[in-house]
């Protein structure tokens, strides 16, 4: 039991869990599983509050409207994807409590807080202009045999190739 | 035979990894490099690194969620 909370698990066993979760989630909910639209909501909605008309722009309306409906309802803050997206705080942080791997992380040297930063922004870019990120554009849509996640996954492969360029150049001394 | 540490601490994989493989191209066979990681991912990749490339390999979770890798070079 120890060993088994313990140590990480294999790839395929979390792939097989992952996939059997997001089926559950499709038939209990009418959705299957998204991350990056909650922030999105998120971010659009601080931006609102700032007195920036973020909601009403041209993204929602005429490119991704998939989110009209969460915004007529005023809910961009409390929606389906802020429980999924608590939930997978949530559960990380359970699975580090229990097997007592807990610890607040210290920041290493500015070079890593300047890339974090520029890594998190194009991520978060690319995948408003994706539609998607690597769960909802991805995952999910590889599992409806939706074609465009085959093409996502061949320029996340483009970019991977490209970033690990970048990390033995600038992040490994 | 020479001991070594190397601080990977609050640094992300694969950098641990990467930065242990250029550590040990600079060591003697017999030397021992030990590293100090707080990613649990490190240990995993450096047991299936270590398993491939004939190096001795021992793991201890030092702290709460901080690991010393032991690799000897072959």
């Amino acid at each position: 039991m120890k060993r088994w909370i313990k140590k990480a698990w294999p790839y395929w066993a979390g792939g097989l869990l992952l996939g059997g979760l997001n089926v559950l989630l499709l038939s209990l909910s009418g959705q299957a599983w998204q991350v990056s639209g909650g922030y999105l909501l998120w971010g659009a909605g601080i931006l609102q509050k700032l007195g920036v008309p973020a909601l009403t722009w041209d993204y929602f309306e005429v490119y991704n409207t998939r989110y009209r409906q969460i915004i007529a309802d005023d809910s961009v803050f409390l929606n389906q994807y802020t429980i999924l997206n608590l939930g997978v705080v949530a559960g990380a942080l359970l699975a580090t409590l229990v097997s007592s791997q807990f610890k607040w992380k210290k920041v290493k040297n500015k070079k890593q807080v300047a890339f974090a930063l520029l890594g998190g922004i194009l991520m978060g870019y690319g995948s408003r202009l994706a539609g998607g990120c690597n769960i909802g554009g991805f995952f999910s849509g590889l599992a409806s045999f939706s074609l465009h996640a085959w093409v996502f996954w061949l320029f996340v492969a483009v970019g991977a190739f490209v970033g690990t360029r970048l990390l033995l150049r600038f992040l490994v001394r | 035979m020479e001991i070594k540490d190397l601080d990977c601490l609050y640094e992300a994989c694969p950098i641990p990894l990467i930065r242990a493989i250029q550590a040990l191209r600079t060591m003697q066979t017999g030397d021992i490099l030990v590293v100090h990681s707080d990613e649990s991912c490190a240990a995993v990749m450096m047991q299936e690194w270590a398993q491939q490339n004939g190096y001795s390999i021992r793991v201890t979770e030092s702290d709460v969620g901080e690991w010393e890798i032991y690799l000897q070079k072959p």
